[in-house]
């Protein structure tokens, strides 16, 4: 879900899963824009050829909290999660969804029952046979509270239940139509578990899950490293991987290394073989060492951004918004801060989104003529000794919250916005705070602007952030997940005719309509889409981003040692 | 007839050491009591529903079901009070809760991540008092040149932060010499650079300590009197003055132990290794409650523990000492 600021790191925190679906296509733009990604910037010799066996060292920076995606569920937890399970759909870099543990389903009319038609050759790494049953009980532990799901379970609060027609056919019942059902389904957050071990106590499952991906996990060692070994018996790779049968590698250790610069050395040295969250600080030395090749892909969804609160001034009135939007250079700050490596998002869909429009790029495009003629007209005409913007008395002042886990560079960020914003007449006040108190503060509408993003595979994305359904506290903590406060019957219906249909021209169409409408309403200082960003030593080839959520996938990857 | 004297008072002198050894227990077991409660009270003052914090902080996307599930199951729907008295009866049990953020009991966390830390600290320790005895017994009372030198060193030392010498030593010996890795916990090599960050200025404290205590001693008649024996300066040195001058810097080491604990929380984040230092920061960021509480008390046993010994050590040194009661 969202983004909320704290979360602003690299990688996104939960939920958000996002992919890239970027694809190839995104994906050699940006190796050639960005990133010297492409062929081969290395000089290194390498075999072209798959080598089967061997040993993978990976570092990220974040330690899951518990390796079952399906409890909380954070993006540390989808990285691994994807290595070791598989997924009842599959989604290709065009946004397509395919076949995977499921070989075909149909969708009723009315948009309330998928049957799934189920692969009757597979089986999870602990025997288990994989059947309706499963799926059945994989769908219903992720709805049940007590697996206390936030990321799986909230992109399914339409499920009702799951009919065991027959071993190989489930028919699943939601209580309200969603399109969008098929494209969460193919993250791996809703990866399909083996339910003799779910049976097992969440803890225990969070110590050890089981699937029937093509690697399995044999150890946590706590603050270190999770180990995973080869499944020998893989043999229902999705359609969207480049060779079937057993993963070419025979070992993958999954470290973790927080500090970046300590994650880029000791790739560096080569004593890890890829890392994950390149810092943007180290692209450039990634670039030009012949040893290192970058693999970056934006992740679908919201990009990062500030959500201006419009239940209450400044913000209420959309000239103020759109003023305070025009009179911030984003531009001018991901170049200082992020040194140009991060593009600008100026739609509320990263291009990476399926259905996202690139016509609302430049809504949010620096103008500071443009910002003092909208203030003009909304009467913050006087000026105080301060040089800040006065209606009635009243300065213009903004609050923004950040809470404390959000990374430096972010807080620079929007200190660079506060310097140009000023320029405007807008006094903004960044206020960083722990994010438990963060959060009171959004629960308490006490804030003008949050910092945040949402990585998903799906426009829908939209309606959680700017539905009128989630103005409303998601649960007792009185937190909200659409934190603009945005109310529009005409958008809710939109996105609701989005859910009912299975077209996809319908459903561009309609997504158009919804991006055109939060573009308008200037309800995101959007700032740049969220990415993932590997660094790969030259012993490694056949490293993917899979393009759901651009979620690192070794199953294709092999190592020369 | 002197042979039972002598065992009496041996006999006396143990009941003494056991009564005070006794005390120190009681007055330790007070301590962790107030660290207990503290922790308690000051994490429930903090601002925000820990519950959130459960499910993964703002960025969750849980169901009503779903915190109600989470409230009930960590009890956090009951009186503060109330809490309070559940979380000391189950301490008392030993029983220290689960913890939020790991899914794990927190007892098996501390079993878990107390080795790596104990073996930093104790390396750190052992490093920091060879670097002592090395420095000060060769250079105190060598002459105001050397002298001063060396306890310019010893002071630059004792203010290095910890932080600023870990990326120092990363940036020196991993990322520019590559002799040790940048990050990781098995292995000897790695055990080396954390060490020595935590070592430079602990062992500037204590040489501080050592060698003005060393040059007072040198001073001292008896050593005169070893020097006319025919002692070699080195032996009169180690064997008879040093035992002298370490008093000091051994009740520093007690206070060491803590210090060095929380040195441990910045270079365990640093070089990326496990241990209790990492796992306390990141409990304190997901406002895991029992976890941090568990930390928060096997530290500061740790820290009495070894004050306690200390304290004997002392005794043992210095037999002088068992005349005054603590």
């Amino acid at each position: 879900m969202l983004e909320r600021s704290p979360h602003l790191r690299s990688q996104g925190r939960r939920s958000r899963s996002l992919l890239k679906r970027t694809p190839l296509i995104g994906f050699a733009a940006l190796c050639s824009l960005l990133v010297g990604c492409g062929p081969d910037t290395s000089t290194v010799a390498r075999s072209d050829k798959p080598v089967s066996g061997g040993t993978l060292v990976y570092a990220t920076d974040r330690e899951p909290t518990c390796l079952d995606p399906h409890v909380s569920g954070d993006m540390p937890q989808v990285f691994i999660g994807q290595q070791y399970l598989d997924s009842l759909v599959s989604m290709d870099e065009q946004g397509q969804i395919g076949p995977w543990l499921a070989k075909g389903w149909e969708v009723s009319a009315d948009g309330l029952v998928y049957t799934f038609h189920l692969r009757n050759d597979v089986h999870f790494t602990d025997g288990t046979p994989f059947n309706a049953a499963a799926v059945k009980a994989n769908l219903d532990h992720m709805a049940n509270p007590k697996t206390q799901s936030s990321t799986a379970g909230g992109y399914i609060r339409q499920y009702r239940s799951t009919e065991v027609l027959d071993d190989y056919t489930a028919v699943v019942h939601l209580a309200t139509p969603y399109a969008a059902f098929l494209e969460v389904l193919a993250q791996g957050f809703l990866g399909i578990e083996s339910p003799t071990a779910l049976l097992r106590s969440r803890d225990q499952n969070c110590e050890s899950p089981v699937g029937s991906g093509p690697f399995k996990i044999v150890k946590w060692d706590r603050q270190s490293q999770v180990e995973l070994v080869r499944n020998p018996d893989y043999n229902w790779a999705p359609p969207t991987a480049r060779h079937q049968g057993p993963a070419w590698l025979e070992r993958i250790v999954w470290k973790f290394i927080q500090e970046p610069s300590v994650r880029f050395a000791s790739l560096q040295a080569g004593e890890v073989d890829v890392i994950e969250a390149l810092p943007p600080e180290s692209h450039e030395a990634a670039r030009r060492n012949p040893d290192l090749t970058m693999l970056v892909a934006l992740r679908p969804g919201n990009p990062t951004n500030g959500t201006l609160n419009i239940t209450r001034a400044p913000f209420d009135n959309l000239k103020v918004r759109e003023a305070f939007v025009r009179s911030a250079d984003v531009e001018g700050a991901l170049k200082s801060v992020y040194f140009n490596e991060f593009p600008r998002a100026g739609g509320a869909l990263s291009s990476a989104t399926r259905f996202y429009s690139p016509d609302f790029e430049h809504a949010q495009d620096y103008d500071q003529g443009r910002a003092a003629q909208l203030l003009d007209e909304s009467g913050w005409t006087g000026r105080d000794a301060e040089g800040y913007r006065t209606r009635d008395g009243k300065r213009l002042q903004v609050h923004v919250v950040i809470g404390n886990r959000t990374p430096p560079s972010e807080l620079t960020l929007w200190e660079q916005v506060q310097a140009t914003t000023r320029k405007a007449g807008f006094e903004l006040l960044v206020e960083q705070m722990s994010d438990v108190q963060a959060t009171q503060r959004q629960a308490d509408w006490d804030y003008d602007i949050r910092v945040g993003y949402w990585n998903t595979n799906s426009a829908d994305v939209l309606r959680i952030v700017f539905g009128s359904e989630f103005v409303q506290p998601a649960g007792v903590g009185g937190y909200h997940q659409n934190t603009a406060g945005f109310a529009s019957p005409q958008f809710d219906a939109i996105n609701q005719q989005a859910l009912a249909t299975q077209d996809p021209e319908q459903r561009r169409a309609l997504y158009y309509q919804t991006q055109q409408i939060a573009s308008q309403q200037y309800l995101q200082l959007t700032t740049y889409p969220q990415s993932s960003r590997l660094g790969i030593y030259k012993t490694t080839q056949g490293v993917r981003l899979e393009p759901s959520l651009a979620v690192t996938y070794l199953y294709d990857a092999w190592v020369n040692k | 007839m002197s042979a039972i004297t002598y065992s009496n008072a041996r006999h006396e002198r143990l009941a003494r050491l056991a009564r005070r050894a006794t005390w120190r227990l009681a007055g330790g077991v007070l301590v962790l009591w107030a660290v207990a409660t503290l922790t308690f009270f000051a994490l429930h003052l903090m601002p925000g529903d820990p519950v959130l914090a459960i499910l993964g902080g703002a960025s969750g996307n849980p169901t009503a079901e779903t915190i109600a599930q989470a409230t009930r199951e960590f009890g956090l729907d009951k009186p503060l009070a109330a809490q309070y008295a559940l979380y000391l009866g189950r301490l008392l049990q030993g029983d220290l809760g689960m913890s939020y953020s790991q899914h794990l009991p927190v007892t098996q966390v501390l079993a878990e991540q107390s080795g790596a830390t104990l073996q930093l600290t104790f390396s750190a320790l052992a490093l920091a008092w060879l670097l002592v005895l090395a420095l000060t017994v060769l250079t105190a009372g060598r002459g105001r040149w050397v002298s001063s030198l060396a306890s310019l060193a010893e002071t630059l030392a004792a203010a290095l932060p910890h932080f600023w010498l870990g990326i120092l030593l990363l940036a020196v010996f991993a990322f520019g010499l590559r002799w040790f890795p940048p990050a990781g916990s098995d292995g000897w090599r790695t055990l080396v650079l954390p060490a020595v960050a935590l070592a430079i200025p602990l062992a500037g404290f204590i040489a501080q300590v050592t060698r003005e205590s060393l040059e007072l001693t040198l001073e001292q008649p008896f050593v005169l009197t070893a020097r006319t024996r025919g002692l070699s300066d080195t032996a009169v040195r180690f064997k008879h003055a040093l035992r002298h001058a370490v008093l000091p810097g051994i009740s520093l080491s007690g206070w060491a132990i803590g210090a060095l604990i929380s040195g441990a929380v910045v270079i365990e984040v640093i070089f990326s290794r496990k241990g209790l230092g990492r796992q306390l920061y990141q409990a304190v960021q997901a406002q895991d409650l029992p976890l941090t509480i568990g930390i928060s008390l096997a530290v500061a046993a740790v820290y009495v523990l070894a004050n306690i010994v200390i304290d004997l050590l002392y005794l043992w040194i210095d037999p002088r000492q068992q005349g005054k009661t603590a």
